[in-house]
């Protein structure tokens, strides 16, 4: 036996000479693992009957979550399509961890280790039983055995550094996220891992064929074989089904599931519940990434999307997926989920998408809280004065803010925009903000003088109702059809090529949420218009400094995240906010909640707005006029405060030649 | 309690109406109709008495095909069955038209409490229900904030004038005409518009009795009149000029 061999020393960092090794008496570095040899018939029936232990103590209790997924509903719209698109999720998020590092880099990078360790150590688990039945078929002397072992090891050593640095981090830095909750179970993972690795270098220290390597064997064999069983029933499931969901997770982001018949009306009870969301539940690893960045937890509100996802695997676990038992209802403290699945907690939600951008293992909240919402606004379970008043105001008026639409036709006369008849290149839609709201109607005057200033021809409908997107957010499929349908008729009827938009909701909602019911025109918001003409832009001689804040539904759900920050170079200097790009925190509008009553806490409008005048910049840009109306309310309350102007306002500024002559 | 809700369908509240070609009545093309508003709150009043009380709530419409999607909407917020009295020709009747054709259609039924609008959006007359009310002998009792079941029949609260309001207790069957705003409405759901589905529409044909009460000879906009008077004089002199015109030319002092 070699005493001490290349490989091992130069991927261990260990000094190359064997003398400074030897620290303690009798214990000195082999370049090989040591394999204790001669398993009696008694020890190879005492690991078979362990073996056979730990896999039916594993399968009694994975058994029934297996159970409850293949009995939950079938996800009627689910395909494998676009396979490529799962493949490369399967790679980048899975096997690269690109979600877990980039969202949380410390702990991430010690998370991949554990994880990369975990699958170097597949082939080294699988020789260690082999061994254990005399079939070892990896010998450590062998050229193979020598590199692979030693291989092992570098990762062995990467993994216990690894989670012991966890350990620390779940036991005594404790971030609140990880839960109130100590899991002792966590510790006593991390402990069996620990063991594994330990027992697994120290078989480079020990002779051959020892009674101190057969000691090491059966530790690790027996660390191994307890850490199975307390699998399924903590959040180490995820070691099994993550995989499994971030590769079959629903295509799109945040995308809401038609209703699949006459039956469906949502997630009213765990009979609605799909095999998708069972999987996601049980998948759920409780790392607090949703709830950390979500708005509506932070300024200290009812709902924890963790929580939620946790309350749909307690509801599983107790009720199944056949119970009626409503999943929505006012606080039912004797059950487990009761306290946190609320009307009140659904009904918080702005479905911003951070929870499920952050999610590492592809839980995807908003379609569950949207489905939760569907449940008990379709049967009419939810009861809100100012829901209500939408809902009546979009049945009736066909808008959101609940003017007659005669109000529109106003402002289209008074603002002499042109109607579209067909011969015009683009249609501009106005949404209910730029329809009927005064700041609105500024975004979409100045938007129309620059497309004006570029000659780009384009007109309004002669009659537009709201896109529905409130509706849709909130759970209301009748008012949300009726729009979806009014919109697409609207658009086919005036023959609509091609849509631009001030506002990222009416974008989402047509582009994608529309389709249910059929295809709109293309569809783009006024950044990315801008954005390609942006030479055409008059740049301006100006070093005001500017901070963008980047709206939910353009960056997270639409992937814009340059175009507007072009448009803004063009204004002035960008900053940049502590939180932007996919880490933006929303401004408090969205899902339908700016037209619901008073918020719990504080207002979602007020942190963000005081983070973005924190910067110190002179202007807020905005690209959505709902996040440009919540911080208008947000910053009136200042002393000092920034001045908020749209993109559109911020290049129309240095628009003063009147083009073709539309305006 | 059997309750019967007689609701109306009337353009939308911002609809830009025209007259038609022939002058005699308006253009409905490009309208959109909806339920006339104080019948929205007699069908939330009828709604809301059944989950208190129990029984059957029951929507009849007059009109022509298009308000079946205003019975349909009624049955989708909770309503049990519907009546459809089919009527090509509400602008020739009156309201006693109107009222016989309902009083027939209903005759049947015995329904405890029949609620209606107190009056349309459109026409405004405020005589249906009242005149429905006269025809089944039945009593009545007019522009009802809230409703009330006793042991003994009904307790209503009508709101009269200047803030004032008289509560009057009445048997069984009766009438009453429902204000507006007295509840909150509710919104129409997915599952309810399911249900709708399976819930059963009568249609009745319209009588000849009382058809052709009306023989329409214009129908036309109301012309926007726009008279400016300058008046003249010391600022009291003006004041009092003024409250004299309020007083006895637009009596509104």
């Amino acid at each position: 036996m070699l005493d001490v061999s290349v490989v091992a020393s130069a991927a261990m960092g260990m000094a190359a000479r064997p003398g400074t090794l030897a620290v303690f008496t009798g214990l000195h570095l082999s370049g090989t693992l040591a394999e204790p040899a001669g398993f009696t018939g008694i020890e190879i029936g005492l690991l078979v009957a362990c073996v056979l232990a730990s896999g039916g103590l594993f399968f009694w209790r994975f058994a029934p979550i297996l159970r409850n997924i293949f009995r939950s509903k079938k996800d009627n719209d689910f395909t494998l399509h676009p396979l490529g698109r799962r493949v490369w999720d399967f790679f980048w998020e899975v096997l690269c961890q690109a979600k877990v590092i980039r969202q949380r880099p410390l702990p991430g990078i010690a998370h991949a280790f554990v994880f990369w360790g975990f699958l170097a150590f597949a082939l080294v688990s699988l020789n260690h039983f082999a061994n254990g039945m005399r079939l070892g078929f990896l010998a450590p002397d062998g050229s193979v055995g020598r590199f692979y072992f030693g291989f092992a090891a570098v990762w062995a050593l990467l993994v216990a550094v690894s989670i012991a640095g966890l350990f620390v981090r779940r036991f005594f830095v404790r971030p609140i996220w990880l839960g109130t909750k100590v899991s002792y179970e966590s510790g006593f993972i991390a402990f069996l891992i620990f063991t594994l690795m330990v027992t697994y270098l120290a078989a480079f220290f020990v002779e051959d064929g020892g009674a101190a390597v057969k000691s090491l064997w059966w530790t690790h064999t027996l660390a191994l074989l307890m850490f199975l069983p307390l699998i399924p029933h903590t959040k180490h499931l995820h070691l099994v089904l993550s995989p499994l969901t971030v590769f079959l997770k629903r295509d799109g982001f945040s995308k809401i599931p038609p209703l699949s018949g006459d039956e469906d009306f949502g997630l009213v009870a765990g009979k609605d519940i799909t095999q998708l969301i069972s999987l996601q539940a049980y998948s759920c690893v409780e790392c607090g990434r949703c709830t950390e960045h979500c708005p509506a937890s932070i300024t200290g509100k009812v709902l924890n999307p963790k929580e939620i996802i946790l309350g749909m695997r307690s509801y599983l676990n107790e009720l199944g997926p056949a119970s009626e038992v409503a999943l929505l209802a006012e606080a039912r403290p004797e059950t487990t989920f009761g306290t946190t699945m609320s009307m009140e907690a659904a009904f918080e939600c702005t479905t911003c998408g951070s929870c499920e951008y952050q999610c590492p293992v592809g839980i995807q909240h908003v379609p569950i809280l949207v489905g939760l919402r569907r449940g008990a606004t379709n049967t009419g379970a939810w009861e809100d004065t100012y829901g209500t008043k939408l809902f009546l105001a979009l049945e009736k008026n066909g808008n959101a803010l609940g003017l007659s639409s005669s109000e529109r036709d106003k402002f289209v006369t008074k603002t002499g925009l042109p109607i579209f008849d067909g011969t015009q290149e683009y249609c501009l839609w106005l949404g209910c903000m730029g329809g009927y709201d005064p700041k609105g109607r500024e975004i979409i005057a100045d938007f129309a003088r620059v497309m004006d200033y570029l000659g780009t021809t384009f007109g309004v409908l002669k009659k537009e109702k709201c896109t529905g997107d409130p509706a849709r957010r909130l759970g209301n499929d009748l008012v949300f059809q009726t729009m979806a349908e009014f919109g697409l008729k609207a658009l086919e009827t005036a023959k609509v090529q091609k849509i631009v938009a001030i506002c990222p909701h009416c974008v989402r909602t047509i582009s994608n949420d529309w389709r249910e019911y059929g295809i709109a025109p293309e569809i783009e918001h006024h950044s990315e218009f801008m954005a390609r003409h942006k030479d055409r832009l008059p740049k301006q001689q100006s070093d005001e400094s500017i901070v963008y804040h980047d709206p939910c539904y353009l960056g997270r759900y639409r992937d814009v995240y340059e175009e507007p920050r072009e448009i803004v170079a063009l204004a002035g200097t960008l900053v940049e906010a502590p939180r932007s790009r996919e880490k933006s925190f929303c401004c408090g509008a969205g899902g339908g909640l700016a037209f619901l009553g008073e918020e719990t806490g504080e207002r979602v409008s007020h942190v963000r707005a005081a983070e973005l005048a924190g910067t110190g910049a002179q202007v807020v840009g905005t690209a959505c006029p709902f996040c440009n109306t919540m911080f208008r309310d947000a910053l009136s309350e200042m002393e000092t405060k920034p001045q908020l102007l749209d993109i559109a306002q911020l290049t129309a500024r240095a628009i003063t030649t009147v083009g073709s002559g539309a305006l | 309690m059997k309750i019967l809700v007689a609701v109306k369908q009337v353009p939308e509240r911002d609809a830009q109406i025209h007259v038609a070609a022939d002058g005699k009545w308006i253009d409905e093309d490009d309208l959109s109709y909806t339920i006339n508003e104080p019948d929205a709150y007699a069908l939330e009043e009828a709604l809301q008495l059944k989950e208190k009380n129990g029984g059957e709530v029951v929507v009849v419409c007059a009109g022509p095909e298009r308000v079946t999607s205003t019975l349909r909407e009624a049955l989708a917020k909770g309503a049990d069955r519907a009546i459809h009295i089919e009527a090509d020709d509400l602008g020739e009747r009156d309201t006693l038209g109107v009222a016989r054709m309902l009083a027939e259609a209903v005759k049947g039924e015995s329904p405890d409490l029949i609620l209606t609008g107190l009056q349309s959006d459109d026409l405004g007359l405020g005589q249906t229900g009242v005149v429905l009310a006269e025809l089944l002998g039945i009593p009545h009792a007019t522009i009802i904030m809230q409703v009330e079941k006793t042991d003994l029949g009904l307790r209503v609260k009508r709101e009269l004038e200047d803030g004032w309001f008289q509560h009057v207790e009445m048997p069984f069957p009766a009438l009453l005409t429902i204000q507006s705003g007295g509840n909150k409405l509710r919104y129409a759901t997915l599952m309810g518009i399911k249900k709708a589905k399976t819930k059963e529409t009568a249609t009745f044909s319209a009588s000849a009795a009382g058809a052709k009460a009306v023989s329409l000879e214009k129908v036309y906009l109301p012309e926007k009149q726009k008279r400016t008077e300058m008046l003249t004089g010391t600022p009291a002199e003006i004041a009092a000029k003024l409250v004299e015109k309020l007083k006895f030319d637009v009596r509104v002092l």
